[in-house]
């Protein structure tokens, strides 16, 4: 349950989106634009939070009214080892230096799921953490370094797999689908796509960021759906929209199945008016992005 | 009638309803409680708890009654119940102070020879701890039910009773009293009539969470529970009387208390206490039943939409809110307009300024675009699902506990959903 310290709702002075060229950021600073929010949007280019000195330039461009939005890390695809964890680590630790010095009126680190097990099915915000791999422990400890942070409210969002346009992890799901089917005109599924996961589109995720940036909340909240789809059934919806026959190919099984699913029942008690995109509609909204664009 | 003077130390719920049995079985009583106030009014025939039949059996028997706001009444009488409902705070966990004092002012005014029975919910080794002698001293398990309290007070399947000597001889007047129940008494060990009231709560828990969880499936794969439990209950093993109807989550204060005593003593004793756990996630799990259906249908869907609901208490024939299941969902229904009914508590318990205080259940759902039933109040399943329809302005209705024919409300054009059960699966077709 996570507590709203401005029940009503109240602008933000300033947002400082930390790692602001990424997917997320984006579409975070989209919403933030839309709502006439004053925002200062870094990316790696501009500061890079991984270097000693980050701490002080952070701290200098930060005042103490501003809420902070931490976004910066270095994903996956970047690397899974040792060295990725300890940079990750750093730019946290240059970022709460920085808050340290500074102070900040409102902190959103953007955690990960991979800090739940992931064998576990159901997941809220009360099952306990119990990362599995660097990611997940990066993703904890950067957690655990922000609620360190004397006097900063904090708020942990940890999102489920997003889905989107400008997506660029190609992670197996919605992005990927729509890449193989435009591409080639084939989905390959691992074993039948039994497995069910939530994913939720990233205006989703920008447009619970702003709500939450609003109410200054604070504690640990899912960023989620609720409803979970096996990835056969998105590959489905994602082939219905290119309007053409798309192969959908079965492989065999070589890990057994698992799910996931979200109780989002602290999201709608937190925003009881809430609403998501359902999948189909999602796909078809990305989808159209993609018309567009090209 | 019988000789024996008996005394109930608070008059709560638990310490009027213990005293209108104690009445019924021909007993004369003296109720004492500090509050004057609660003193007065069952002078005038009106009790602090409501319950079936109990104003009718206290003022049947009203002359053998005296209730008192001086301790010191307690003087003339041969034993005396503590029998104070015992507060808890968020976590149920036990407030006990109240119950020393109480204790301790009783003692002080106790008759030479006269007995001591702690009838309240109190942790394992309570009791041992006090200082009265252990021949004058007992804790006896209330096993009352909100909304059959005076039926259960006065009926009881068993007597456990909780001495300092399990095999000496019981006083003459409580043997004499606890005789008149004509059940089984069950002298055992303090600590083990203690953790008995625990494992009984247990036990009903268990049941609870059992139907609970697959009353949840049933939901999903198109099962009904309802036509799952009665096949249990007629199974020798679970009983007719099992707790197998599914609900949101338990409430009351009692059970609660208990799962928290259980999970305390676990972890002071280093004893294995997961299950309870487990439990306790599960009752929190399906509190939300009502608040996540109606999010999916309503809440996310129409702009400023209005809720009827129905009922306020914990559950039916009582006025009791504790943790209940209705008040849970309205904390959070606090942005929307709602329309509320119950036959006994009144909608200023809600702290929400878009609450409508309904005058009927009609009144009630007037405009709503949907209707949920929180309590299944008896006289909530006599409304008719053709005027509910008639009166809502939406379809959806939410009647976790199934007070009304869920054929009829389709019939009537409703999208009625209940716990264990998922409103797709009903087919008339083969």
């Amino acid at each position: 349950m996570i507590i709203h310290q401005s029940p009503a709702a109240q602008k933000p002075e300033r947002v400082v989106l930390l790692g602001a060229r990424g997917f997320i950021g984006a579409a975070i600073r989209k919403e933030l634009d839309a709502q006439r929010i004053p925002r200062l949007a870094l990316s790696s280019a501009d500061l890079n939070l991984a270097e000693a000195a980050a701490a002080d330039e952070l701290a200098a461009a930060l005042r103490a009214t501003d809420a902070v939005v931490m976004l910066a890390a270095l994903t996956p695809d970047k690397g899974r080892d040792i060295p990725t964890l300890m940079k990750n680590l750093a730019m946290m630790q240059n970022t709460c230096a920085a808050i340290a010095k500074t102070g900040c009126a409102h902190m959103v680190y953007f955690s990960s799921d991979a800090v739940y097990d992931g064998a576990v099915s159901r997941v809220s915000e009360d099952t306990p953490t119990s990362p599995q791999d660097l990611y997940g422990a990066m993703h904890h400890t950067r957690e655990i370094m922000a609620r360190s942070l004397a006097g900063v409210p904090v708020l942990v969002l940890r999102p489920t797999l997003i889905y989107g346009l400008d997506d660029t992890h190609n992670s197996y799901g919605p992005n990927r689908f729509r890449r193989a089917a435009q591409k080639g005109g084939k989905i390959t599924l691992f074993g039948g796509g039994e497995e069910t996961r939530d994913h939720i589109h990233v205006d989703d995720v920008a447009a619970l960021t702003l709500r939450c940036l609003l109410h200054r909340s604070t504690g640990t909240l899912n960023a989620a759906t609720g409803t979970s789809h096996s990835f056969h059934e998105v590959a489905e919806a994602v082939s219905k929209q290119f309007g053409k026959t798309v192969e959908i190919v079965k492989t065999p099984r070589a890990n057994p199945i698992t799910h996931r699913h979200y109780d989002v029942a602290n999201t709608i008690k937190a925003f009881p008016d809430i609403r998501f995109i359902p999948l189909e509609d999602g796909v078809a909204r990305v989808h159209r992005e993609m018309l567009e664009k090209s | 009638m019988s000789g024996v003077l008996v005394g109930f130390a608070g008059m709560t719920h638990l310490g009027v309803n213990s005293a209108a049995a104690a009445l019924a079985r021909g007993f004369r009583v003296v109720g004492y409680d500090p509050d004057r106030e609660v003193i007065e009014a069952l002078r005038r025939g009106d009790p602090p708890a409501v319950e079936p039949g109990l104003p009718d059996v206290l003022r049947r028997h009203a002359s053998r009654a005296n209730y008192t706001a001086d301790i010191a009444d307690l003087s003339r009488c041969d034993l005396v119940y503590i029998a104070s409902d015992v507060p808890t705070d968020g976590s149920g966990a036990s407030d006990l102070a109240g119950i020393r004092r109480l204790i301790e002012g009783v003692s002080g005014a106790l008759a030479r020879g006269a007995v001591v029975v702690v009838l309240c919910q109190v942790p394992p080794g309570f009791t041992r701890a006090l200082a009265l002698p252990g021949e004058r001293l007992f804790c006896q398990v209330e096993t009352l039910v909100f909304g059959e309290a005076v039926e259960r007070a006065m009926h009881p399947e068993r007597i456990i009773l909780g001495c300092a000597n399990p095999s000496a001889t019981l006083p003459a007047a409580l043997e004499e009293f606890l005789s008149a129940f004509a059940c089984p008494i069950l002298p055992m060990r303090y600590e083990s009539a203690e953790l008995a009231k625990i494992a009984i709560n247990c036990c009903l828990v268990s049941s609870i969470s059992v139907a609970n969880t697959l009353a949840e499936l049933c939901e999903c794969l198109g099962a009904a529970w309802s036509e799952i439990a009665p096949a249990l209950k007629l199974d020798r093993r679970i009983g007719q009387h099992a707790y197998l109807a599914p609900g949101l989550g338990i409430a009351g204060g009692n059970l609660e208390r208990d799962l928290a005593t259980v999970c305390k003593l676990a972890d002071a004793h280093g004893t294995d206490a997961g299950v309870v756990r487990a439990w306790i996630a599960n009752s929190r799990h399906r509190r939300d039943w009502a608040l996540q259906t109606l999010h999916g249908a309503v809440l996310s869907k129409l702009e400023d939409p209005v809720i009827a609901v129905l009922g306020l208490a914990y559950k039916q024939n009582t006025h009791s809110t504790r943790n209940s299941a209705s008040l849970a969902l309205l904390a959070h229904l606090a942005p929307f307009r709602v329309r509320i009914f119950d036959p006994v508590v009144p909608a200023t318990a809600i702290p929400n300024p878009r609450c409508h205080a309904a005058s009927s259940e009609l009144d009630a759902c007037e405009g709503a675009d949907a209707l949920a039933i929180m309590t299944p109040w008896p006289q909530f399943g006599t409304l008719d699902p053709v005027q509910v329809a008639r009166k809502l302005r939406g379809k959806l209705v939410l009647d976790p506990y199934a007070v009304l024919n869920a054929v009829a409300c389709r019939a009537a054009g409703l999208e009625y959903h209940t716990l264990g059960f998922n409103p797709d699966g009903i087919r008339t077709e083969k």
